[in-house]
């Protein structure tokens, strides 16, 4: 096979890929702007009559402003704290020896499969002992340590050669400047793909949610989004839903395509080492 | 106290000072609530009757043939997504490794379904899914395949559900092998390509064992999502039919919601992390035999 | 952090607002009770919204209560969330919950009844329920005693496209009332080659339950047990024939579709002309008359033995662990959602029934009947034919015994004698333990 045909067969087949993958939002984009249950619910392409009805639809069912607002608080408080938890101890495990060092590595891993859904009654039994019942700082709380994000760390910092390091310690930096300033910023693209998934895993967060907070003053976007998704004795309203779905997932589609960018970049440039 | 011990007391307290912030939420959000949970599964509480400590809840759980179900499920359900996202991601990241409008523009497509909330995919999925009027059947009408009820038969709801989650997670792992990918230097593969490697032999032999700590970093997770992810489930299937998209994080929200059975959701909670843990540990002592490390 | 600071600002603001007022500044004899009521959206979104605005207007008619609705999702997880304010030690005040699980909250001793604040207000049990329908008090009492009172219900409803009728040559003013009826009529309207359909029902968990429990007891069967929790009748003659009838529907007439579908499955077969009989809620109805664009029209369930109509819905509860002052807070609230005007205002916004009787003989209740001869059909089969709805220890494991067989049957897999076997095999085995503390503990 040709030099050249071997990547061009790649990204024919990749388009087409991701043509597919496309599908389904492609769906939802044409859906939400066709108010009422048209006959063709599957058709791909806009077909009058079109129309925004379905977003003010969406948008008359629920409080989004309100909940626009406490999805961002919750997400930037567990990222604002997580950013902070796992860097320290990311380090410890990359650079540092001690004794306990894989048994409390190990408690680490262990979190990433038990996740709070599976302790979902103890967990809420718990922020009640704390006052944190109904408050945001309880939908944020059990989310401070991210075990994913210290295993991503100690990757990233492991991956950061020691020459950096010594250099710092020669100029007599301590620990915490060592991190803040040498090791945090080589390790930037690890920390952006830590903060991206963590804002976007918790955006898109119902169950917990829906359990640690009551007031519709503090709900967030998914509980809200939910109110028209579920329908157990009536039919589906597709239109309305794929609007909803726009709704909740538009800011986070937003901040993806700005960040991009600078995201991809910094990947890219990180493999340019010494 | 002596100079060279205050010293050494700090060096000794570093790690534990750095660890302690992570380990204080550690403690109290998972194993804290890892201990009620343990404690549960040993209580044995019939109705009406006293609690007792026992293995009680342990013998009715492997005695359920809907936690057997469950459990066969989940490894169909991890084999059935863990191998197709992977290789898809991996294979996505080498077609659009270059940066250009076309790449970013395919890229941003793949990793669209990470954005929205599961539920929402889930709610999309069930008119792909709809007998007839959805998308797929609508589609694949012409080619013959009429009116399938892919959620509705117990031979295709869980292949039906991986999709789901293939779909919602290939764009993910495929970041990280981008991430990866970057990371290949440059000049290796160009000393290769001088040698007169091909494109696949390249592949094989720098490319992809440079991949090792991604790798290392991916297929754990993809473990760890297999048994995690089970919203689409709860919203669409609700295990069936007849049981047949039960999986094991779904049978434990079963008995613990629906069935208000806390000994067997507990014990089940118990063996299904107990379970997890082993592979994980299996597949990281595979991974890091073949890992490259700079440092 | 913020969020933080605010609300304790909030809360010393709050503090130092109720120490002025029993400073003896205040004009009011005590501050305004706040409670929450949790309520499901089983439907469609604008029920939240809705809902927020009743809650707004009782809110005003009472200054001395303050009510803040919590929408909590589907039935489920409203049930789930109320299960663990109840653990957590803050149990709502009011709680809109689905009637089959009712019977659970008593056994458990999760609900209070309501006889006591009946007889406050100077009734008793039986003269409270008779305001309602009276197949609704199956699952809202328990041994005589009140413990929900039904503020949302449904039935399950024959909706027929009249052009598929038509086509068929088949007289839309003459729909099936027998099943011999329903099944020439599903015969005519079948063209499996074609992908068209007589009859589709939603046989997804929930729905697959109450269809079922519906065929069964339009045979004759009882089914379950109304007034104990602790036996299901699934290997009954007249059962085991139900499930006989839904295999032959599938594999022997061949008028039903194989394989499972859930309602949006169902609902947009009916919409596309490919299905031409469907069994559905009346909770539907309003949905269907937006969305079909044929003409179409509804009937009672077809019987075999006896028409049977088991019920569906909501009633409020008021969970336990609540203080007096918040009970009767919640008992003016629930009185209030409960009376004739407003039962009405909801029954007509969603296509609930209007549990109350009453709510029938209000003047805007007569003018929507009129212009909606629909719901009266569906409205006189409840008043004639209703039953209870499937309710038991352990509901949705005893439930989803039969379900999964059910669903086995849709898709060939089993008999319908071995799938009654199973299933009743599969719940005895969950029931057990009840019956070992109550009908099995004899006296020594």
């Amino acid at each position: 096979m040709s030099r050249r045909a071997l990547p061009l067969l790649g990204m024919i087949a990749a388009a087409a890929a991701a043509l597919v993958w496309a599908v389904p939002f492609a769906w939802m984009a044409v859906a939400s702007l066709r108010p009422g249950v048209p006959a063709n619910v599957a058709a791909l392409w806009p077909e009058p009559p079109l129309g925004f009805g379905n977003y003010l639809d969406a948008w008359q069912s629920g409080d989004f402003p309100t909940w626009y607002l406490n999805t961002v608080l919750v997400c930037g408080g567990i990222l604002a704290v997580q950013l902070v938890t796992v860097t320290m101890a990311g380090y410890a495990f990359a650079r540092l020896r001690f004794p306990g060092r894989d048994v409390v590595f190990v408690l680490f891993l262990l979190q990433l499969l038990l996740v709070p859904t599976l302790l979902i009654a103890p967990n809420l039994t718990t922020i009640v002992a704390l006052g944190l019942y109904d408050q945001l700082p309880g939908i944020m709380a059990p989310y401070f340590a991210s075990a994913f994000g210290v295993f991503l760390m100690r990757q990233a910092f492991r991956a950061i050669p020691r020459d950096f390091e010594e250099a710092a310690m020669l100029d007599g930096a301590g620990v915490f400047a060592l991190i803040r300033h040498v090791l945090v910023p080589l390790a930037r693209p690890s920390l952006v793909a830590f903060a991206i998934v963590s804002v976007t895993f918790h955006w898109n967060e119902f169950l917990w949610p829906l359990m640690a907070v009551s007031s519709p003053s503090r709900q967030v976007l998914t509980v809200g989004l939910a109110s028209f998704a579920s329908g157990s004795e009536a039919g589906g309203e597709w239109g309305v839903l794929a609007a909803g779905t726009v709704l909740v997932a538009g800011p986070l589609l937003l901040a993806f395509l700005v960040f991009q960018r600078r995201f991809v970049s910094s990947f890219v440039f990180t493999g340019l080492k010494g | 106290m002596p100079r060279w011990r205050a010293a050494t007391f700090r060096i000794r307290a570093r790690p534990w000072l750095l660890l302690a912030p992570s380990l204080v939420f550690l403690l109290a959000f998972t194993y804290w609530p890892l201990v009620q949970v343990l404690e549960g599964s040993f209580r044995d509480q019939a109705f009406g009757s006293a609690a007792s400590w026992g293995i009680g809840n342990y013998s009715r759980l492997f005695a359920d043939p809907h936690f057997g179900s469950a459990a066969w499920n989940n490894v169909l359900y991890a084999a059935g997504t863990i191998a197709p996202s992977v290789v898809l991601a991996l294979g996505f990241a080498l077609a659009l490794r270059e940066t250009t409008l076309f790449t970013m523009a395919a890229r941003t497509l793949v990793v669209l379904p990470l954005l929205i909330p599961l539920v929402a995919a889930a709610a999309l999925f069930t008119f792909v899914f709809l007998p007839g009027e959805g998308l797929l059947d609508w589609y694949l009408g012409p080619l013959g395949l009429r009116a399938v009820n892919w959620l509705g038969s117990p031979s295709l709801a869980l292949g039906a559900v991986s999709a789901i989650t293939v779909w919602k997670n290939t764009g993910y792992y495929m970041l990280f092998f981008l991430a990866g990918l970057a990371g290949v230097p440059q000049d290796l593969l160009d000393a290769a390509r001088i040698d007169g490697a091909r494109a696949v032999a390249r592949f094989r032999h720098v490319t992809l064992p440079m991949l090792g700590p991604t790798l290392g970093f991916v297929l754990p997770i993809a473990l760890v999502n297999a048994l995690v992810q089970v919203d689409q489930v709860v919203t669409v299937t609700q295990g069936g039919p007849s049981d047949s998209t039960n999986l094991l994080l779904y049978y434990i929200y079963q008995q613990a919601e629906q069935n208000h059975d806390a000994g067997l959701a507990t014990a089940a909670t118990v063996v299904s992390v107990a379970a997890l843990l082993m592979l994980t540990l299996a597949s990281l002592r595979t991974m890091e035999r073949g890992i490259h490390y700079e440092s | 952090m913020p969020t933080m600071r605010f609300d304790m600002t909030r809360r010393a603001a709050l503090g130092a607002a109720i120490a002025a007022s029993t400073a003896g500044l205040a004009v009011r004899a005590r501050a305004a009770t706040e409670i929450e009521m949790f309520f499901p959206v089983p439907v469609q979104g604008k029920l939240a919204t809705e809902m927020q605005r009743l809650i707004g207007v009782f809110n005003t008619q009472h200054p001395d209560i303050k009510v803040t609705p919590v929408y909590t999702g589907s039935y489920d997880d409203t049930n789930f969330k109320t299960r663990a304010a109840i653990q957590a030690g803050r149990p709502p005040a009011a709680a809109i919950m689905s009637a089959n699980f009712i019977r659970e909250y008593v056994i458990d001793s999760a609900a209070i009844a309501l006889d006591e604040l009946i007889a406050k207000d100077g009734g008793t049990p039986q003269g409270f329920m008779a305001q309602f329908w009276p197949a609704l008090a199956l699952n809202a009492t328990d041994q005589g005693r009140v413990y929900g009172v039904p503020f949302q219900n449904s039935t399950p409803l024959l909706f027929y496209n009249v052009q598929a009728f038509k086509d068929a040559e088949l007289d839309p003013e003459k729909p099936p009332v027998t099943w011999q009826d329903w099944v020439d009529a599903a015969r005519k309207l079948s063209k499996p080659g074609a992908d068209k359909w007589g009859i589709a029902w939603p046989n997804s968990y929930d729905y697959c339950g109450w269809l079922t429990s519906t065929l069964a007891m339009a045979n004759g069967g009882q089914y379950y047990d109304t007034a104990y929790g602790g036996q299901v009748y699934y290997t009954e003659p007249a059962t085991v024939a139900a499930l006989r009838f839904i295999h032959d529907l599938v594999h022997t007439h061949k008028v039903v579709p194989p394989g499972v579908l859930d309602p949006n499955g169902t609902t947009a077969a009916f919409f596309s002309g490919r299905v031409g009989m469907i069994l559905l809620s009346t909770g539907a109805l309003g949905f269907i008359r937006d969305n079909m664009k044929q003409p179409f029209r509804v009937a009672f369930v077809p019987k075999n033995v006896v028409n049977a109509a088991p019920v569906g819905g909501g009633s409020l509860i008021i969970p336990a662990g609540n203080t007096p002052e918040r009970q009767a807070a919640a008992w003016t609230l629930i009185k209030w959602l409960t009376s004739p005007d407003i039962a009405g205002q909801w029954s007509r916004f969603t296509g609930y029934f209007a549990p109350n009787r009453a709510a029938y003989d209000l003047p805007e209740m007569k003018q929507y009947m009129a212009a909606n001869p629909n719901a009266g059909v569906a409205l006189e089969q409840l008043n004639r034919y209703g039953r209870g709805w499937f309710a038991t220890y352990k509901t949705v494991p005893v439930r989803k015994a039969m379900e999964d067989q059910v669903q086995a049957i849709l898709n060939g897999d089993i008999s319908a004698a071995a799938a009654a076997a199973r299933a009743q095999s599969d719940a005895d085995a969950l029931l057990r333990p009840y019956l070992q503390q109550t009908a099995l503990k004899l006296p020594t």
